[in-house]
């Protein structure tokens, strides 16, 4: 798992570096994102405040402002990336809403010299930095989890994500893999639960009689916890339900455990990653040498570490991590 | 049997039927009555958003209330978080979510009426108010139901599910405000022709009040089963039933264009949306194939249903 520094310590590392380069106290960052309507992208704009706040009042950067758009349509977050780019911004941080479709307002900002660092929804402009998260291996992983807890294999319920977004086709080939590598489970049933409970919910509800028995659930975050209260109300057997480090599902698992030792795993990208581009937008900012392609490892909490998961994650929320400019220059260090 | 196949509803109760025998046909022992279960319960919710919905539609063209997700979202947040979990506030969290879905209605109405823009407009632009609305008091996070909510939200009464009994209850009372009482004569009225209502003395403005208010306070009481029903409100919950409102109402065979609506038909539309889903995943198509037969098979329900002979 990811150290989870105190930001105090950080700010302090932050203050030193300053005082050395502090080429960036006048540079203003926008946070362009594409949707606000569930909890994990509110923990990512909260994480957001918490780290850019702090870093303007200490002069880090001038301004980190964060804008949303309301429709989760590429032609609004093309113009909003346009109106930045008028308004002068020195760096956009993005959340596309399409890894093309934003493309050409990307090259426009590039083109204006503005720093465009794209992050969760990554864009394929080459000038756009991207720090994209390994969706396929989040898919491969818990297929390969589920071998190691069931040698013998079987039957396998797949919870996808919203129909037609890369994301879902990411952890989907992800898990077609995984089941390529280990041929003894097999993909019983799939279905979509648009990354909500109670979508998830009611599409297992409704495919569960069909269902042959189910020895696992591979799930993409925010499902898991409606594939279990939708299992129970069948009367089925519990199985290995693979979680996304939404509190909800973490609390069922930590009361199934107590109960009756019940084991899995859980897995999701922390939504803090908005933070991690915020500082390499501003170490490109600098003038630091960074590479086009970034990679952020997912967050993932065993059996061992679910009670210090849980204690650490707010009520109703999701399991975070923010990134310090620290880290920032770690995971920079690292790829280049 | 000439006069039931006259009725508009009933391409839709032979579709759900359809829909049913063939999931059910490759279902493993007892999955059958399983799965009526699950669409019973599942089919509740779209069910008291599509009674809501059903209403503002006989209000003839253009009206429509776009604004049931986010109703829900809202008064499903709200009143979670002021339960908190606890025992001993469930009355007040109810008490909670209808009058959001009150005040909602008397603003969308207020929007429609003084302002002047198309509901279809105002709703829309209200729901983002609500959305945000939603965003800021509770910033997402899911708070629990009361354990008492949500074992009604999931139990069972006389083997049925709790919620689809209630929405039988609410199904009921709406066929009997729609085909019996003087509201149901007013707004198909209205719908049918809006000026010859007006003209003839009906308070047209006030029976337009009554029924956006319906519709909205329908939505918050569904928005909060649904929190109780699935765990907590999540900012995302509604969105599956802006178009699932309408879509139960039109495949029931109410007219889209207002003025001739009928209640058996939302349980028709409702019960058939569920089933299209689960048979199609049932049958392992991709969600592609899904969305594309779950389009065309609701055109044909709606083309058949509105070229047979209507009872007036």
């Amino acid at each position: 798992m990811m150290n989870c520094k105190t930001f105090a310590l950080a700010a302090t590392a932050v203050t030193l570096a300053c005082s050395a380069a502090a080429d960036t106290s006048d540079k203003r960052i926008a946070l362009s994102n594409n949707y606000a309507g569930n909890s994990w992208r509110q923990a990512m704009l909260t994480s957001w405040e918490t780290v850019t706040g702090p870093a303007v009042s200490e002069g880090i950067v001038a301004a980190a402002d964060a804008f949303t758009t309301a429709e989760n349509q590429a032609t609004e977050q093309a113009a909003q990336i346009q109106n930045m780019i008028l308004e002068g911004y020195d760096a956009i941080v993005l959340n596309a809403a399409s890894p093309t479709a934003l493309n050409g307002a990307v090259k426009e900002a590039c083109d204006a010299g503005i720093v465009v660092v794209s992050f969760d929804g990554i864009v394929t402009e080459p000038c756009a930095y991207r720090i994209a998260v390994d969706f396929k291996e989040m898919g491969r992983k818990q297929v390969e989890y589920l071998a190691g807890r069931m040698p013998d294999g079987g039957n396998l319920l797949e919870i996808r994500g919203l129909a037609g977004v890369f994301v879902d086709d990411e952890i989907h080939a992800g898990i077609t893999a995984g089941v390529a590598e280990f041929p003894q489970f097999t993909i019983a049933g799939s279905v979509n639960g648009d990354w909500a409970q109670d979508v998830a919910q009611r599409a297992v509800a409704g495919v569960l009689p069909s269902l042959p028995e189910i020895v696992g659930v591979v799930t993409q975050g925010g499902d898991g916890y409606g594939a279990a209260q939708a299992i129970a109300a069948a009367g089925r057997p519990t199985p290995v339900i693979v979680m996304g480090n939404r509190q909800d599902e973490l609390k069922w698992w930590g009361e199934q455990r107590d109960a009756n030792g019940y084991e899995t795993m859980s897995l999701s990208i922390a939504p803090g990653v908005s933070t991690l581009a915020f500082w390499v937008a501003q170490q490109v900012l600098d003038g630091a040498s960074v590479p086009q392609d970034l990679t952020v490892p997912f967050l993932e909490i065993t059996q061992d570490g679910l009670d210090e998961g849980l204690a650490s994650t707010p009520e109703g929320g999701v399991a975070n991590v923010e990134y310090s400019l620290e880290d920032a220059k770690a995971v920079i260090a690292g790829a280049n | 049997m000439k006069t039931l196949l006259a009725r508009p509803w009933i391409w839709a109760w032979v579709a759900a039927a359809l829909a049913f025998a063939l999931t059910a046909a490759i279902s493993q022992n007892q999955g059958a009555w399983g799965l009526a279960v699950a669409a019973l319960t599942f089919s509740a919710f779209s069910v008291i958003v599509g009674l809501g919905q059903m209403f503002v539609i006989t209000l003839g063209p253009g009206n429509v209330d776009l604004s049931i997700p986010a109703t829900m979202t809202l008064a499903g947040t709200v009143s979670l978080k002021v339960m908190d979990g606890g025992a001993g506030a469930e009355v007040t969290g109810l008490a909670i979510a209808l009058a959001i879905g009150a005040g909602v209605g008397l603003t969308n109405y207020l929007l429609i009426l003084l302002i002047r823009i198309p509901p279809i407009i105002a709703t829309l632009a209200a729901s983002f108010l609500y959305q945000s609305l939603a965003i800021w008091s509770n910033r997402g996070l899911r708070v629990k139901p009361p354990e008492s909510l949500a074992e009604f939200a999931v139990g069972r009464s006389l083997g049925l599910p709790n919620l689809a009994l209630l929405a039988l209850v609410l199904s009921v009372l709406a066929w009997v405000a729609l085909n019996r009482a003087a509201y149901g004569r007013q707004i198909s009225a209205i719908g049918q022709n809006p000026r010859a209502a007006r003209l003839s003395g009906l308070p047209v403005e006030a029976v337009r009040l009554a029924t956006y208010m319906l519709c909205a306070v329908l939505a918050g009481l569904c928005g909060f089963l649904l929190s109780c029903f699935s765990g907590g409100a999540a900012l995302n919950m509604g969105q599956e039933y802006l178009l699932a409102s309408i879509a139960v109402v039109v495949i029931g065979g109410s007219s889209i264009g207002g003025g001739r609506s009928n209640v058996p038909g939302i349980w028709a539309g409702a019960l058939f949306l569920f089933l299209i889903v689960s048979m199609l995943n049932s049958y392992g198509l991709g969600a592609g194939v899904r969305l594309l037969m779950t389009g065309l098979i609701i055109i044909a329900i709606v083309a058949v249903g509105s070229r047979g002979p209507r009872g007036t």
